[in-house]
Order: C-alpha cells, then structure tokens, then sequence
C-alpha cells in the first residue's frame, strides 16, 4: 500500500456536450454560484425598512462595506462598478474555499483566473478609451516618448497575466503542496507499518489553515482590490 | 479511466463557461443584493430626511407660534393696563363730579336757607310793624275813648282786658 509516485492532475472532465469538455472547474463554479446566489437571495428576502433582521444586516453591512470600497479607489461616479467588485470577490473566496471539503478549488485553474483577469483588462480598455477616446488611446501607448510604446504596451498586456498567475499560483501551489503533504504523511505511515495513515488525519488541517482560508481570503482580496485600482486609475481625476 | 486537463492549461470552453457563470452571477448579485439592499437603504435615507425636515418644519411651526402667543400676551398685557388706567381716570372724574355736584347742592341749600331765614325775619318783622301800629292804634284809641269818656273809664279796661286773646286781637 502507498503511493508510488505524487501526481498531480488539472481539472478533470466532467462531461462533454457537443464536443465542449465541462471540466470539474466548471461544475464546481456552478456549486458556488449556487450557494452564492442561496445566500444572497436568503439574505435579501422579506427585507424590512424599518425593522432589519440579522440577515438583511448583513447584506446591507456587505454592499455598504463594498460600495465604500468602490467609492474609496474608483470614486463616487464609478458606483456601478460595486456590484461587479462583489461578484469577483465572492466567486473568487467561495471558489477557494470549497478546497476546504476537499473539493478542486475553482481558482486553481488557470482558465478561471484568467477568464477574470480578461473581463479586467477589458474594463480597463473600455474606460481608457471612453475617456481619452479611440485617437487619445491610441496615442496614449506613445508617451511619454515613442519610444517606450513597446514596452507601454508588453505593460498594458501583463496586467492581466500577472493578476491571473498570481491568483492561479497561489491557490495551485496549495494543491500541490496538499498532495504533497499527503503522499509524505501517508509515506511515514506505511513506513511506519500503519495499515491506516493516522497522519493525514489532522496535520493537513493545520496547513489548510493557511492555503485555503488565508490564501483563499488574500487573493480574492488582491484580484478585486487591483481590479478596482487599475480599472478606477483608467479614469481622470475627479 | 476519467480525462484530466494538464495542470497549466488554457482551455478556451472553460474560459468561456467561466465567463457565462461570472455574469449570471453579477447579474443576479446586482439585481437581488445590490438593487434590492440600496433600494432598501436610499428610502430608509428618504424617510430619515423626511423626518428631519418635518421635524424642522414643526420647530419652525412652533417658534412661529410661540412668537404670535408672546405678541398677543404683551398687547393683551398693554390693553389691560390701558383699561385700568382709563376706568381710574373715569372714575376719578366721576367722583369728582359727585363731589363738586354735592358741594354746589350743599352751597344751594345753605343760600336757600339764609334766604328763607332772611325772609321769614323780615316776614316777622313786618307782622310785628303792622301788631305794634295796630297795638298803638289801639292803644291811642282808647286813651282818646278814656278821656273822651271818663265815665267809662272802669268799661274800657274791663274791655281791653276781655279783648286780650280774642281772635280781633290774634288775628290783626
């Protein structure tokens, strides 16, 4: 008994449907939008104007805790963009969180995090060009001198690459070091002459402490705080 | 055996779902948490201004008021004060007017009484002046019947004495 060799895979395929691979990321998503969308309806029903519950507290302490937020880095006119900040962030903790059952964290896919560095990069296209205009935008990768337009616009691209490897990486490297953890625990045991890897019972918790719920919070935190810096300095000052 | 994607990989349909996802669930967070929470909040901000404006309004009411009620209270304070003032003034003249009604009436009186003392003196005097003539007339006329008729001396004073208290005598 023991494992022979540590592997450690991507998402699997769920399924396929007109040649489409669903991976497990996917369905995964679909869990945590579930339970998203569960508790934010929960939260928000029956809502009282003048006698909140406990619930509707809550949901009135996160959109005002994420409408100061907005307001703080992107300023009071860029309001709108509150309920998209909250989208990212919530799919993004609850993405990570589910590794805590012992589930593939949704974040721990690259395409994932890429697809929301991509929705990112072109908030911040979009605002560019809405507020310098198609010419002004274009012109803008030229300063301040033409030469450095190459490398204004390798920049420009790295935003979302950076933004998206790091989120991937710092959850990814969670999973590897998670089966690690457990082929080595699981290693002693069986070099131990333990018919049961007693070991993996409770260390790995202590390390899931750290990747999944601090790792979980701070990159979530990060991927939405940089969204916000980059897509609110897009526009002029107020 | 099930199909697992490599580690690092960029896989074009899970972008895509990912991206489908991620807007199901903006749009429901937006619609359900955020339109539902600021609703909520900007007619709970609605009502908490309403109420300090009506608060306000009613302060203003009040000061209002309360300005009209002093106005009221100092004229009705002076109007009082100028009725006191008047219903002294009317009754000093009033009693001053009994007074100098009563001393010309008492002033009447004494000159009408020293008029009617002054009449009847002289009424008095005069009955006298007419009694003392008549007396002396009388008195002549006997003396003259005396010496005229000295025989009928001792008549003449029994008749002078039986006239004394007759009504010839009392009434002349």
């Amino acid at each position: 008994m023991g494992l022979k060799e540590v592997v450690v895979n991507g998402p699997k395929v769920s399924f396929e449907i007109f040649g489409l691979k669903v991976t497990e990321t996917v369905v995964l998503s679909w869990v945590v939008m579930a339970v998203i969308i569960g508790l934010v309806l929960f939260m928000t029903h029956n809502m009282s104007k003048t006698n909140p519950s406990k619930k509707q507290i809550v949901a009135e302490w996160i959109v005002q805790t994420v409408n100061g937020m907005v307001k703080d880095s992107m300023g009071a006119r860029n309001l709108h963009y509150a309920p998209y900040m909250a989208t990212i962030f919530s799919f993004s903790i609850f993405g990570s969180l589910i590794s805590v059952l012992g589930l593939r964290p949704v974040t721990g896919d690259f395409s994932t995090t890429l697809a929301w560095a991509l929705i990112t990069f072109v908030m911040i296209q979009y605002a560019k060009i809405k507020n310098d205009g198609i010419v002004g935008y274009i012109t803008g990768f030229a300063k301040p001198i033409a030469l450095l337009t190459p490398i204004n616009v390798i920049s420009e691209l790295a935003t979302p690459v950076s933004m998206s490897i790091r989120h991937f990486g710092n959850v990814a490297s969670g999973i590897v070091i998670t089966q690690l953890l457990y082929y080595a625990l699981t290693s002693l045991s069986t070099a131990l002459g333990l018919s049961f890897p007693v070991f993996t019972l409770g260390i790995p918790a202590v390390l899931s402490v750290y990747f999944d719920l601090f790792t979980g919070f701070m990159q979530a935190f990060i991927f939405t705080m940089l969204t916000m810096a980059y897509v609110g300095s897009a526009y002029p000052e107020e | 055996m099930p199909e697992f994607l490599s580690f690092l990989s960029i896989d074009y349909g899970t972008i895509i779902l990912v991206l489908i996802n991620t807007f199901i669930l903006f749009m429901v967070i937006k619609h359900f948490l955020f339109g539902r929470v600021n609703k909520i909040l900007e007619e709970r901000q609605a009502d908490v201004k309403n109420t300090y404006e009506e608060a306000d309004k009613s302060m203003a009411h009040a000061r209002e008021l309360e300005t009209n009620y002093n106005e009221l209270l100092a004229s009705a304070k002076d109007e009082s004060a100028e009725i006191v003032k008047n219903a002294t003034k009317k009754a000093q003249v009033r009693s001053d007017e009994i007074i100098s009604n009563a001393r010309t009436e008492a002033s009447n009186l004494i000159s009408r009484a020293n008029d009617d003392i002054a009449h009847e003196k002289q009424r008095a005097m005069s009955e006298m002046k007419n009694e003392i003539s008549s007396i002396a007339m009388m008195m002549a006329e006997k003396i003259i019947q005396k010496e005229i008729n000295r025989k009928d001396h001792e008549a003449l004073i029994n008749d002078f004495i039986e006239n004394v208290g007759d009504d010839v005598w009392q009434q002349k």
